[in-house]
């Protein structure tokens, strides 16, 4: 457990240290945040045609509101804590790049989910788009990696039976 | 008598039913745990830059930090610069935390000693927030006034991803994690049960 924990830390602290400088923001991070933004237009087009994205940002040409996928809406973060999860657990290398590659699917799906809904949700009402977006969907996505990791280590192959 | 670990679909389930209550009790009860963060927030930035911050008030949900800096709103006027922090932003993790134990039946002890232990990671968020504003967002006058140049910029940038991004969410998850490694060891054990 301490093992886990203290490389979960190591790993985490180096992604996201990494995730945070000019390089990776211009090559991983901005081209990311902007397919993810025509990723939910694509998907709310198939019901409704008045949206556009540029960038970053998903644009109702009904009303025009507005929102900006910043830096914690992206998924990538939850993205980093699944990633060090799996890579600090004992597992086979064939495992964590399964899970990881899985696990990142299911965070980026979820995340969608949450980036049309905020898209609606600011519309309807701006109370509960904050709420929604500041503090209930943080802890979603949380819980969705933390299932995630969950579900992961129930595939692992099981640990080596101790010899008495 | 040992709570037993729930499978992982009623664990999942029962986190969701928590949530809403989770939320209603973080809410209801900010005003107070907000005042301890906010407490403990003052004593880290006092320890990252001594004598920024000369008193704490609380305006509702909203921390004011009374700072010694000065700014100068209009030619020949000055005041003190007092930053506004929004708790919640970094306390939302204890209604996480609730649904996640609760979902475990978890026993109440073990509740209130994780909330008081998530404290200081909350307080790290609202301290760099208020680091965050005063060495970075405020402008160089007010960041050279406060003396958090060079490596001390760099290190609030950091910390302060980090404890809005990271720690909120995460904490309350590492600390469920904690108090369950049994529901973890069993989770290993019994691939069959999802």
């Amino acid at each position: 457990m301490v093992r886990f924990f203290v490389l979960f830390v190591v790993i985490l602290v180096t992604l996201f240290a990494a995730e945070l400088t000019p390089p990776v923001q211009n090559a991983v991070v901005l081209p990311w945040t902007g397919a993810l933004a025509r990723v939910s237009v694509g998907l709310i087009t198939l019901f409704d045609s008045h949206v556009a994205a540029f960038g970053k940002i998903l644009l109702s040409t009904t009303n025009g509101f507005t929102i900006s996928i910043e830096a914690g809406c992206n998924g990538i973060e939850a993205a980093i804590i699944l990633i060090a999860a799996m890579l600090a657990f004992p597992a086979p290398w064939k495992h964590r790049v399964i899970g990881i590659l899985a696990g990142l699917c299911a965070v980026q799906a979820l995340n969608v989910v949450r980036v049309i809904s905020l898209f609606y949700l600011g519309q309807w009402d701006m109370k509960v788009f904050l709420w929604a977006h500041l503090y209930l969907w943080q802890a979603l996505i949380m819980l969705d990696v933390l299932i995630v990791w969950l579900i992961w280590i129930r595939t692992l192959p099981p640990p080596p039976s101790p010899v008495s | 008598m040992k709570a037993h670990a729930p499978s992982l679909g009623k664990f999942v389930l029962g986190t969701f039913l928590w949530l809403p209550p989770g939320f209603a009790a973080w809410y209801f009860s900010a005003q107070y745990h907000a005042a301890v963060a906010g407490g403990l927030a003052r004593l880290l930035v006092d320890q990252f830059k001594p004598g920024i911050v000369s008193a704490l008030e609380q305006q509702g949900l909203v921390l004011v930090f009374v700072t010694t800096l000065t700014v100068h709103p209009a030619p020949g006027q000055t005041a003190l610069l007092l930053p506004e922090v929004n708790p919640l932003l970094y306390t939302y993790g204890l209604a996480f935390f609730f649904a996640l134990m609760l979902a475990v039946r978890a026993r109440w002890w073990k509740i209130l000693v994780g909330a008081a232990m998530l404290l200081p990671f909350q307080s790290w968020g609202i301290a760099f927030d208020l680091l965050a504003q005063v060495g970075i967002r405020l402008g160089p006058d007010v960041s050279a006034q406060a003396g958090l140049l060079g490596w001390r910029r760099e290190a609030i940038a950091l910390c302060y991803q980090i404890g809005s991004l990271i720690l909120p969410s995460l904490m309350p998850v590492v600390f469920w994690a904690g108090f369950n490694r049994q529901f973890i060891e069993s989770a290993l054990r019994r691939p069959d049960k999802i």
